[in-house]
């Protein structure tokens, strides 16, 4: 079973710091610059490059097979890039062996070392740079005491449980003051309930510690949870840096916007600060700036940005985008989940306030509209209660424009 | 089932045991401590020792540097270590007999100098080496093959030398792949014939093992003498598979928490 963890840190604890003595000037932790590898001739990274800041945790989140464990054996010294530099507080350790560079990882089975007890687990790093008893004795029973398996030390790895196990070799990292805190997958082996609460704890546990973190994950409500800030890699590349927000609600590429939750994709051109997707205008002043007029666009929002309305009167800060007629009511739980069809072909006459009625589902060749899915929270729902072939009209409260890009090299 | 293994195994057995003690157990006792029966036996023990030792040191180096390492060659050394199994005995020992003997390839080098390989108990040796080899190696190298690398990358990470690692991690997680491969190798290292009684000359008091010492008391007449080392033989081959067999879950515990 798991044990609860305090969220709050022992006032005892507060003083000892787990981060590593080293001057901190800059300000960034580790870093890596433009690292490119191959596997046999296929691709696996390809000039990669971020830096992780002190006391900061960055999630590196992709799909299998996207390189983001070759990236962490890397940092780790692991595996050696083709092409860039690892630098841990300022210092190239890219042609360092994994053994003197001092960065913890968490392995994602933990790796405990099966013949020794949790004791000896979390002071073999101590042990092995020849410590004397009476320091690996102390910091032994600090860690123990702050990853709270006191009851607990003198067991095996097989008899504890994995989120015990994981506290246990995130200690044994501990004891040696690694310059950055490497996870990989921590909680892919885990059911779901018990990977939300090993979340928590991680959090909780690193800001007490102040180590600087990367967590590799493809599990994006993972990533949303755990970082401080989010770096999505797509075929070995990176296609975006930034907070949970600005990955969640502006992101930079296609990938990035249906790769991190649902969004709902169309085509459009820009005109005079308006995005034109068939015969719909949504004004967007501020995010076509960066286009030129007649530039080929995608639209790209998210379910739970799409506001509907029985008649034209949508609320305010909400920008309408054309007409619908409900296809699917879905009720998910949490919230509910439409599927609608957007009318596209038919243009609005100047003054026309009622919702237009060209879209319709109940012959199979008429079905013309642009589906996409919108979801509403259950208060929403329950006000306004949508049945299927109503018709409702569309608007958007948020979304991004991104370049339509033919061609992948374009990129 | 029991009617099967009553006729085959059990009451050949059985009757080591029925006619060695039927002269009364004073005749057993004095045929066993019979100067030339002890040699043998000791003969038997030490160099089996000696190969187990060896076989299990270079076994678990072989192991090491064949299932971490990828090299070109590598299923060539495999096939090659594995070989012996497929060999017979006499074969084996007549080989070595050939190589070494004093007209042998190397032999004829050792000749002037007056020294000798074969016809002494490091021919023994030489020969348990060479017929027991296999038997370690395949013991640990699966254990090697199974062993999740992230232990080792772990210790690496952690700080620590290859050799620590080796110390600290791997060979305990070993443990168990190394005793069965000891135990295994030793027991067939004892019982060896076939390699033994060409290359060690079956001298009485020099280089005869216990295995040859039967064979040789049997030939004589001597059924007592030669059923006293047989009884003891079979003891000792009881003792050693009970282990393996009792201890198995230990051992295959040990395997498994790899």
């Amino acid at each position: 079973m798991i044990a609860k963890m305090k969220l709050t840190p022992d006032t005892e604890q507060v003083h000892v710091s787990w981060a590593p003595d080293r001057p901190q000037k800059t300000g960034v932790a580790a870093s890596v610059q433009g690292i490119s590898k191959r596997f046999n001739k296929s691709r696996v990274l390809e000039d990669v490059s971020f830096d992780v800041a002190e006391g900061e945790s960055l999630v590196l989140l992709g799909a299998s097979g996207s390189g983001k464990t070759t990236i962490l054996r890397i940092i780790a010294g692991l595996e050696q890039p083709d092409k860039g530099k690892v630098i841990l507080h300022g210092k190239d350790v890219t042609d360092l062996p994994a053994r003197e560079r001092g960065v913890g990882v968490i392995f994602q089975a933990y790796a405990l070392f099966p013949r020794m007890t949790v004791e000896k687990n979390i002071a073999y790093g101590l042990k092995i740079r020849h410590r004397p008893r009476k320091e690996r004795r102390e910091t032994v029973d600090r860690l123990i005491k702050l990853v709270q398996l006191e009851e607990h030390r003198k067991k095996y790895p097989w008899q504890l449980s994995g989120g015990q196990q994981q506290r246990v070799a995130i200690a044994r990292t501990l004891a040696y003051k690694p310059q950055v805190l490497l996870f990989d997958e921590p909680f892919g082996a885990l059911d779901a309930q018990t990977r939300v609460h090993l979340r928590r704890e991680i959090r909780a546990l690193l800001r007490q510690v102040k180590v600087p973190s990367v967590f590799i994950t493809h599990d994006q409500e993972e990533a949303l949870e755990l970082g401080d800030r989010i770096a999505v890699l797509n075929d070995g590349h990176l296609e975006q840096v930034g907070t949970p927000d600005e990955v969640y609600n502006r992101p930079a590429t296609e990938y990035v916007a249906t790769f991190l939750g649902a969004a709902n994709l169309l085509l459009g051109v820009v005109t005079r600060g308006r995005v034109e997707i068939g015969t719909a205008l949504l004004p967007a002043e501020k995010e076509t700036r960066r286009f030129r007029n007649g530039q080929s666009v995608k639209l790209v929002f998210r379910p739970e940005d799409v506001c509907l309305s029985p008649d034209a009167n949508l609320p305010d800060g909400c920008r309408r985008l054309a007409n619908g007629v409900i296809q699917e009511v879905n009720f998910v739980g949490a919230y509910e989940r439409l599927i609608i069809r957007l009318d596209l072909a038919h243009r609005p006459q100047t003054g026309e306030l009622a919702p237009l009625y060209q879209v319709t589902i109940n012959t199979p060749e008429k079905m013309t509209g642009v589906p996409i899915m919108a979801t509403r929270p259950k208060p929403d729902a329950n006000a306004t209660k949508y049945k299927v072939g109503d018709r409702v009209a569309v608007g958007l409260t948020s979304f991004s424009v991104l370049p339509n890009y033919t061609l992948a090299k374009q990129r | 089932m029991l009617g099967i293994m009553l006729p085959l195994v059990l009451l050949p057995l059985l009757s080591i045991f029925i006619y060695g003690t039927s002269k009364g157990l004073g005749t057993f006792w004095s045929s066993l401590i019979a100067p030339e029966a002890i040699f043998a036996l000791k003969l038997s023990m030490v160099t089996s020792f000696w190969a187990t030792v060896f076989n299990v040191i270079f076994g678990l180096f072989a192991a090491y540097v064949l299932s971490r390492y990828n090299f070109w060659g590598r299923t060539a050394v495999i096939v090659t270590i594995s070989l012996p199994t497929a060999i017979p005995t006499a074969v084996a020992g007549f080989a070595l007999l050939l190589l070494w003997g004093p007209y042998g390839l190397l032999g004829r080098l050792l000749n002037p100098q007056g020294a000798q390989l074969m016809f002494t108990p490091y021919a023994i040796i030489l020969a348990n080496v060479f017929v027991t080899f296999p038997l370690a190696f395949g013991v640990i190298k699966p254990v090697f093959d199974t062993m999740s690398r992230s232990l080792e990358e772990a210790s690496a990470t952690i700080g620590a030398t290859r050799w620590q690692t080796f110390w600290h991690v791997t060979l305990p997680s070993l443990r168990g792949a190394i005793v069965s491969g000891a135990l295994l190798t030793f027991a067939r290292a004892v019982g060896e014939f076939g390699s033994t009684i060409l290359v060690s000359g079956n001298l009485a008091l020099r280089t005869q093992t216990a295995p040859l010492y039967i064979f040789a008391k049997f030939n004589e007449g001597q059924i007592e003498a030669a059923n006293a080392i047989a009884i003891v033989l079979a003891l000792l081959s009881f003792v050693i598979f009970s282990v393996l067999f009792f201890a198995r879950d230990w051992l295959e515990y040990e395997a498994q928490e790899i």
